[in-house]
């Protein structure tokens, strides 16, 4: 089972989903490019530039970490570049879990994907003047989490640091890539996990995806924000268990 | 302020309710957090910040654009913590007004731009201006090239001319005719040189033992010839064989010669020197006359560098000196020069005696 987190912090994303399915899986968790931990002198910004780059790394992964197909749980962004990595390799992959997938966050004519170029040109923006205490260059701060003293001493916002080059690319690959002309092609057993309430990917979208993928079921999770396996970790197992339960994986 | 997990306010404090222009029964249980942030804020609350928030229990500094009830833009600095009372699970935010901040950020922002677009002005500009460079000189060397073929026929066309029976009026002009092709045969040496020189593997040089001054006495043999009417005169000090191309040793001290014919005056000695030492060798061409301006001696070696006062008669475009250097240098030898109102201006080019070990790699030089 690999796990690939989306756009804005790292694997530490997937702790109570990887946890829960080490037992019966062999978990694959990684960085992406760019983000969190990995080597930023791998980063290229010409690869990266689409998001063909993240799957061809999740392509070569899946064949050096794993010796039959996989399970691909992929959250946001990398529900995509999961579906792209798919495509190339497509004897690799068992199924792809998706966890609030989106094929083009930009509205277009009838296509709802819930947002202008304007608000991503604001993101940009929002990203840019927190310049100072995201950058992975800046000295960290070090602040007590009074509630989970054994993160006391966790380095402050480290698990979304990241080069603020880097994260402006990833942005803009991720907020303005279109996907939909290749969601029709992949034959993949797809679940796709929707919440109730997510701007990112609003239920619109969900509802897209369903009608779209050949082979797909819609699991609506009662969750407000865009990371329901962290913030409803309990009902996001209970959905991908259902799944795994159904396809006998 | 507070709110529950989803961010729907529970509570906030009058300051708060004061900068966003809502009453706190406006915003209890009615409005989220989030629906206070701008479309970027709201995408960055739940890519950055919920999740550190879940997994760290706290967040600090992170800066957003509130948007007052009149729909104006307030920058505020948030940090925030979650908690587990009771059960539930609630979200405390301390917010601050942050104009100053977020005015000195922008111009930050703005300077760098503008810094990146100068590197990228600046860079494009010094790209252009190499490439410029690349071009002259590859013209330089094509046409330089080209014109070789033209001098060939005037070269044997004089040849002809000058086995006839001719007046005394035609066999002047004949003879100019004939000159004029030797100096433009010269000048396109020296550029073919030159282009080598820069572009190319550097100027080469197949070196023998040979006797040193024999040699140097052959070539200003020769130059007497082409000078006649003027005083040269050749120097020997020491005596032995030196490792040495003898073209290159030749086309040496032409250049140094024809320099110092320009430069010094028409009725005064010029005098070529070689010297044979222990370890070394060297060929000094000296001349009367003005002595080269200080600040031009330092570069005179360099391309297109003329000396200023310059009778235009040989002078092209200020190879000559160039050439000499690299001659010098594809011999392992150095070139240098002195030059002041008493002694006139003397330049010596040295070189080691010993064979170069084979083969001496001269790369092209840039400056």
């Amino acid at each position: 089972m690999v796990f690939a987190h989306g756009f804005g912090c790292d694997q530490h994303m997937w702790r109570f989903l990887s946890e829960k399915y080490s037992a019966r899986y062999r978990t694959v968790l990684f960085d992406l490019v760019g983000s969190g931990k990995s080597d930023l002198k791998a980063y290229d910004p010409k690869k990266y530039n689409s998001l063909h780059g993240y799957a061809d790394d999740v392509v070569e992964i899946v064949r050096e970490f794993a010796e039959g197909p996989v399970i691909f749980v992929g959250h946001s962004v990398s529900a995509m570049i999961g579906l792209l990595a798919n495509l190339k390799a497509p004897e690799r992959f068992a199924a792809q879990i998706m966890v609030g997938p989106s094929p083009c966050y930009i509205n277009d004519g009838d296509y709802i994907g819930g947002f202008t170029r304007a608000d991503i040109e604001s993101l940009l923006e929002t990203l840019e003047s927190n310049y100072l205490g995201w950058s992975s260059n800046m000295a960290p701060a070090i602040m007590g989490a009074p509630d989970q003293p054994q993160l006391g001493v966790e380095l402050t916002n480290s698990f979304c640091r990241t080069d603020p080059d880097v994260a402006k690319q990833f942005a803009r690959v991720t907020f303005l890539s279109d996907n939909r002309a290749d969601v029709p092609k992949l034959k993949a057993s797809t679940p796709i996990l929707q919440c109730t309430d997510d701007i990112i990917a609003p239920r619109a979208v969900g509802q897209y995806l369903h009608r779209q993928l050949p082979n797909s079921t819609l699991a609506v999770i009662e969750n407000v924000g865009h990371c329901p396996h962290l913030s409803a970790p309990g009902l996001s197992i209970d959905a991908i268990d259902g799944f795994l339960a159904k396809e006998r994986l | 302020m507070q709110t529950t997990q989803d961010g729907t306010f529970t509570g906030a404090n009058h300051t708060f309710c004061a900068w966003v222009g809502y009453s706190p029964e406006e915003l209890s249980g009615k409005l989220k957090f989030q629906d206070l942030l701008n479309m970027g804020g709201r995408i960055f609350h739940q890519t950055h910040w919920l999740p550190l928030l879940q997994m760290q229990g706290s967040i600090a500094e992170v800066k957003v654009e509130i948007i007052h009830r009149d729909g104006s833009a307030i920058p505020m600095v948030i940090n925030a913590l979650r908690r587990v009372e009771q059960g539930a699970v609630v979200h405390q935010l301390a917010a601050f007004v942050a104009r100053d901040r977020d005015k000195y950020e922008r111009e930050l922002v703005l300077s760098r731009k503008r810094f990146e677009e100068l590197f990228r002005e600046a860079t494009r500009l010094q790209d252009e201006a190499k490439d410029r460079a690349l071009f002259a000189e590859q013209m330089i060397g094509i046409v330089s090239h080209d014109l070789r073929n033209p001098l060939a026929s005037i070269a044997m066309g004089t040849a002809l001319l000058m086995r006839g029976e001719l007046d005394e009026g035609k066999q002047r002009v004949v003879t100019q005719i004939s000159r004029s092709k030797d100096r433009a045969t010269r000048l396109i040496g020296d550029l073919l040189d030159f282009t080598q020189a820069r572009l190319g593997k550097g100027i080469t040089v197949t070196a023998r033992r040979l006797e040193l001054h024999t040699i140097v006495a052959e070539s200003v043999d020769e130059l007497a010839l082409a000078y006649s009417g003027r005083l040269l005169k050749h120097e020997q000090n020491g005596d032995g064989t030196a490792s040495v191309d003898s073209h290159r040793l030749a086309q040496l001290i032409g250049n140094l010669v024809s320099n110092a014919m320009t430069y010094g005056g028409a009725d005064k000695l010029v005098t070529v020197t070689s010297t044979v030492d222990e370890e070394t060798f060297s060929v000094a061409v000296h001349n009367h006359g003005k002595p080269i301006p200080p600040a031009l001696q330092g570069k005179i070696f360099e391309p297109m560098t003329r000396g200023g006062q310059s009778s235009g008669t040989s002078r092209s475009v200020g190879l000559g000196l160039y050439i000499v250097r690299q001659i010098a240098k594809a011999h392992r030898g150095e070139v240098g020069v002195t030059s002041n109102e008493a002694d006139g201006t003397t330049f010596t080019a040295t070189f080691p005696r010993a064979t170069p070990p084979p083969p001496p790699p001269s790369a092209p030089t840039r400056p």
